[in-house]
């Protein structure tokens, strides 16, 4: 098992490389001298003399392969730099703002499970009954509505006509419900589908057919042999999903001004904050490809054929 | 709501009928392609006496907090979006047939430089390599529909590189290449002409999703710019006033809403008219976020 | 990871030191019963006289020789300067009791307030007034854009209470930005750190101000409690809440709620909950007096606006009142001038351009630029009269006004094309003078009008680059340079007069609004009064009457 494990984090390596290089290649796409940019946040007038002493201390002047192999370096020291705009290092203050995120992430992951297998199951059980339409038509309709739209909508309906929400804010888990709401929609859209068409395939699994035969009620049935099978492709998506998640969580935090990563982010793009938008831009690929192992891990938890291969390997 | 009835029914009977919402879009289009007939009013003429007015006959849908006709300015949005979204698709799917035919046919080192870069560029969730890139070239459309082509169409490069890896290893190809056709007529004959019909299902659906990237960045500030009638920089504009004008935000949703409905409703039914053409595109259908992970996914297998 | 930890032990550290500091403010109030007796009644009602309001950012680390992340506002509440700025800009003392200008106007001697003391009882003199300057000087870079910075030759403690700037010339605004919140505001010997270099971070904010930090959650809130030692009048409450509440509308239900009592500062609610505030009638609202100019550089030096009439017209052509009212809800005032009457020297009596399409038209037309039959923009010898707009695209007030603009200047013929951009490519396309028209804003009180000037003559911002198609525009800098230098009030007023009168006539600007600050609050906060200074507030003058 570790082995494999193994096996699997080292092909992030590369990848994770990769994407720490797309990061450090946008630096140098910009039109505005990321030099002038500093001065200009810290309300510095740029000269010659101004120019050249910040392009030193951000050390811009020197090539680009050896800017980006020390840039590197600190990276592996967690140093990912200091904020033009705030002046403390983008690793503690993305740090501060972990948390909120985070919450709101797996809040919303949290929702979209708690709703879509329930709906997912009864709409493979009911299939072309009542639920499976209305869950075919959540599923259109998460796929068809825009994000922030949706947000505005909870809160016109939620939060400003019937206050039963707080309008922004993030203060207790009370402000987390829109947000996490907005975020889950889409998600159970998806996963309820994947689940329904993943529980039909397993229904006319043999397996199924003679437990049933056995007179095993449908519910055990379901929840012991079934379930295990159709809720792999759930779990891929989710793993897979994290990355995006979070990304989402851009729109949704500004919308509920909720103090976030998601939030800096975007601050720091209207602002030219390169360190920040760098930082954050890496910290989201590590997210995304965490995602996609921890997905890998509990896949084959699920699946005992690939845990028995692995156990022999490792 | 009419649309909704719509979906359910059509959906409801797994029976295929492509011709009501195809019917619907086009009308959205051609609502579109004509809005400088239809619209009663300069969609961005300001008269501040007229500000924040309720529906009227001259107003049909009221007017803005800068007194502009929101009928209008819907209607032009519409010619805004679709022309971006149809621009940004075409440049992805070009782009997309290039190097992803190129990679797939070529096969050995080629192949593996183009999918580790990628590997690299889709680590990186599409919405937030987007934002970055316009963060670096500053907001604006133009900035926009670059930001959202290098984006989409390494999605385009994997899938078609997919599709052509598969086709290459068809009978009929393979007997071509034996009879010694040339690479790039193979391509252009062969390969290319057989991606098509999937090829068309995808960018049917795809057009859906970047019609809501375009109007979520343009939401964000950061596309096309206001004064432009585009729905997602309508909506920005108009958030202020949740309060006491709602309907300012609610309608540019609604239309949003509508346009990409019916483009997933078609891509769907054309999707599942040709069986299972496009696999690993299903998952993806439902969110639009996902795109990236049914990609790598399929990266891993391969 | 370093770095990170070392931020934490200095936060610690703060967080100790503020609180000792507090124990040792308390004990020595309860050790002098005098200072308390004066009446134990209102005594007691100070006691709950808290004022909790909201701020769309942290405060910062209350640093006051830094910018960003630092507030203005905290900054300006906390610290003090050694002038203050009044109404009409009118010089008070503040930690100068008063100051002599030698007769070549070079030498400023300050006479500092004597028994003023720090919040860690430390001394207020001449030694830490120099220790303060040193810091600053050292990092001269950081604060070039303040004129007097770069003007100061030395500074010299001539005894413990009488402190002496030299400067290189002759410079008259040196006195009006001693004003500035920052970077000339005077932290405590204690509160530097051991390198006496205060542009990386502080040890404490130690302050001889009205008020004391006593509670810090980053992002959160922060808490002052009133410095009972201050040698100035005392607040009248005595616990002054700051909430981070970043969005406006959050902040519109606190105050609905009762969370906050107070909503305060530049555009800190949308314009229409302002409006809806105030149609309430469960709140009181009021506006300050102008305390900046929003305005359009019109670019003389190419294009259409090269021709004066073509200026002209855009004066009369743009229906200022609708604009102004309509985007800002009445908030911000038209403009007539650049700068606004109640600024000093600005007071020169200049005759506003009124709206009036008929005359843009006619001086459109005297231009030369014809409106050909059935065409609705004008043209000139085959070309259109077509006229691009930079404006900052996020800004919700100047995004909605280029809308409207767009607008004006169509019915009378000019095709106006926008370009709204985010703020580095804006300010690219300004040094550049790469605009016809430019939406831009003054520095406002205390910095004008010689700020104005300043960035008027000096090449670099781009406003000097937009005045090269006037003609008399050599004279017209001179003149710039000149007062600045002046030393004779009245020599001052006719020189400004004079630029004024230019500018004006010339059509260089076009004046729109002047913002103003705002403050929506329940009827149990009384004696708001807002300070002249646009970055200052009025929480050590208010009261609260429940």
């Amino acid at each position: 098992m570790s082995k494999y494990l193994l096996r699997r984090v080292l092909t992030m390596v590369p990848v994770l490389l990769g994407a720490s290089f797309v990061c450090f290649l946008l630096l140098r796409l910009t039109p505005v001298d990321p030099a002038k940019a500093y001065l200009s946040v810290s309300n510095i007038i740029p000269t010659e003399e101004t120019l050249r002493a910040v392009r030193e201390q951000l050390g811009l002047d020197r090539p680009f392969w050896s800017q980006y192999v020390h840039w590197l370096w600190q990276l592996c020291q967690l140093d990912f730099g200091v904020s033009f705009f705030t002046k403390l290092p983008v690793a503690s203050e993305v740090a501060a703002r972990l948390p909120v995120t985070a919450m709101l992430a797996f809040s919303s992951l949290a929702i979209a499970l708690i709703v879509s297998i329930p709906l997912g199951i009864a709409a493979a059980l009911r299939k072309n009954r009542a639920m499976d339409h209305i869950s075919r038509v959540l599923a259109f309709l998460g796929a068809s509505v825009p994000q922030f739209w949706l947000a505005y909508l909870l809160i016109y309906f939620m939060a400003v006509k019937m206050d039963w929400f707080p309008l922004q804010g993030a203060d207790t888990w009370i402000h987390y419900v829109l947000p996490s709401i907005t975020l889950a929609f889409a998600l159970i859209a998806t996963y309820s589908r994947l689940l329904r068409r993943g529980l039909l395939e397993c229904l006319e699994q043999p397996f199924v057919l003679y437990a049933n035969a056995r007179g095993l009620r449908s519910f055990t049935v379901i929840g012991r042999h079934v379930l295990r099978h159709a809720i792999r492709p759930v779990v891929t998506a989710a793993g897979m999903n994290l990355g995006k998640l979070f990304a989402g969580t851009v729109i949704v935090e500004q919308i509920f001004a909720m103090p976030g990563m998601g939030g800096f982010f975007l601050e720091a793009v209207f602002h030219r904050d390169y360190p920040v938008i760098q930082g954050y831009v890496l910290i989201m690929a590590f997210v995304f490809i965490l995602g996609s192992l921890t997905a890998d891990m509990i896949q084959a938890y699920l699946d005992p054929r690939l845990r028995q291969s692995m156990g022999k390997e490792g | 709501m009419g649309v909704i009835r719509n979906i359910q029914w059509i959906v409801g009977r797994q029976r295929v009928t492509t011709v009501i919402p195809v019917v619907l879009l086009l009308i959205i289009v051609l609502a579109g392609i004509f809005a400088p007939l239809l619209a009663p009013n300069d969609p961005n003429f300001v008269d501040l006496s007229h500000k924040l007015q309720g529906p009227s006959p001259q107003f049909p849908l009221g007017t803005d907090q800068l007194g502009r006709c929101l009928l209008s300015r819907l209607l032009y949005g519409t010619q805004v979006s679709l022309s971006l979204a149809l621009l940004i698709v075409t440049a992805c799917v070009s782009i997309g047939l290039v190097i992803g035919s190129l990679a797939g046919y070529t096969g050995g080192k080629v192949d593996g430089i183009i999918m580790r870069i990628c590997d690299a560029i889709l680590a990186i969730p599409s919405l937030i390599l987007a934002i970055s890139l316009i963060a670096i070239w500053g907001a604006g459309w133009k900035q926009m529909a670059i930001a959202l082509i290098i984006v989409q169409s390494v999605y385009y490069t994997r899938f078609i590189r997919g599709m052509v890896v598969n086709l290459k290893q068809q009978t009929y190809v393979v007997a071509a290449r034996i009879m010694g056709t040339s690479p790039v007529r193979m391509v252009t004959r062969h390969i290319i002409p057989n991606l098509l019909p999937s090829l068309f299902i995808v960018v049917t659906l795809e057009i859906g999703w970047v019609i809501m990237d375009i109007s979520a960045l343009s939401f964000l500030g950061l596309g096309v710019q206001a004064p432009t009638p585009e729905w997602g920089a309508m909506i920005n504009e108009g958030k202020t006033f949740i309060r006491s004008h709602p309907r300012l935000i609610i309608a540019p949703g609604v239309i949003i809403l509508c346009v990409v409905a019916l483009l997933n409703i078609i891509g769907e039914t054309l999707g599942d008219k040709n069986g299972k053409a496009i696999p690993m595109r299903k998952a993806a259908k439902h969110s639009n976020k996902l795109k990236g992970g049914q990609h790598e996914r399929e990266g891993n297998h391969s | 990871m370093g770095r990170i930890r070392n931020r934490r032990m200095v936060s610690i550290i703060l967080v100790l030191i503020i609180s000792i500091v507090m124990a040792g403010c308390q004990s020595t109030n309860q050790a002098s019963p005098d200072t308390t007796k004066e009446s134990a009644t209102t005594d007691k009602a100070n006691t709950e006289k808290t004022l909790t309001i909201s701020w769309p950012k942290d405060i910062g680390p209350l640093n006051p020789h830094q910018y960003t992340p630092n507030e203005f506002f905290a900054q300006g509440m906390y610290y003090e300067p050694l002038i203050g700025y009044g109404e009409g800009g009118k010089l008070v003392p503040k930690l100068a009791e008063s100051w002599d200008i030698s007769e070549d106007g070079k030498v400023y001697t300050f006479h500092l307030r004597k028994n003023v003391k720090f919040t860690d009882g430390s001394d207020f003199d001449a030694n830490v007034v120099q220790k303060n300057f040193d810091t600053i000087l050292a990092n001269k870079d950081m604060h070039s854009w303040l004129g007097v910075i770069s003007q100061i030759e030395k500074t010299k403690v001539i005894d413990a209470n009488t402190f002496a700037v030299t400067l290189k010339n002759r410079y008259y605004p040196a006195l009006q930005e001693f004003a500035v919140v920052r970077p000339l505001r005077f932290l405590g010997a204690a509160g530097f750190p051991d390198d006496g270099n205060t542009a990386e971070s502080i040890k404490s904010p130690i302050t001889t101000g009205p008020w004391v930090l006593s509670e810090y959650q980053k992002d959160k809130v922060a808490v002052f409690t009133r410095n009972d030692n201050y040698w100035g009048t005392k607040p009248k409450i005595n616990k002054l809440i700051v909430k981070v509440i970043p969005d406006g509308e959050a902040r519109v239900l606190a105050l609905e709620k009762g969370d906050i009592d107070l909503i305060y500062g530049e555009g800190v609610i949308s314009l229409d909950s302002f409006v809806a505030l105030r149609d309430s009638g469960k709140f009181e609202t009021s506006i300050s007096d102008a305390v900046a100019s929003r305005a359009l550089i019109v670019n003389t030096a190419k294009g259409p606006f090269a021709d004066l009439n073509v200026r002209l017209a855009l004066q009369h052509a743009v229906n200022k009142t609708a604009l102004v009212d309509g985007v800002t809800n009445g908030v911000e005032k038209v403009a007539d001038t650049i700068i606004s009457s109640n600024f000093p020297y600005a007071n020169v009596g200049l005759k506003p351009y009124d709206y009036n399409v008929e005359t843009a038209k006619s001086l459109l037309d005297a231009a030369g630029w014809k409106l050909p039959e059935g065409k609705d923009v004008r043209e000139k010898d085959g070309k259109k009269l077509e006229i691009e707009m930079v404006y900052m695209g996020p800004d919700q007030v100047e995004q909605p006004m280029a809308a409207a603009i767009q607008s004006d200047l169509k019915q009378v013929g000019i095709n106006l094309k926008l370009t709204g951009l985010e703020r580095e490519l804006r300010n690219k396309r300004m040094e550049t003078a790469d605009f016809d028209l430019l939406f831009w804003g003054t520095y406002g009180a205390p910095y004008d009008p010689h700020n104005f000037v300043s960035t008027n003559y000096e090449p670099g911002y781009g406003i000097f680059e937009s005045q090269q198609g006037l003609s008399m525009k050599d004279e017209l800098h001179q003149q710039m340079k000149d007062v600045l230098l002046t030393t004779d009030e009245t020599e001052r007023q006719k020189l400004y007069t004079s630029i004024f009168t230019t500018l004006h006539e010339q059509a260089v600007y076009l004046p729109i609004s002047y913002l103003t600050n705002i403050a929506v609050y329940p009827n149990y906060v009384k004696d708001l009064k807002f300070p002249a200074h646009r970055d200052e507030t009025p929480f050590d003058t208010l009261d609260i009457q429940k």
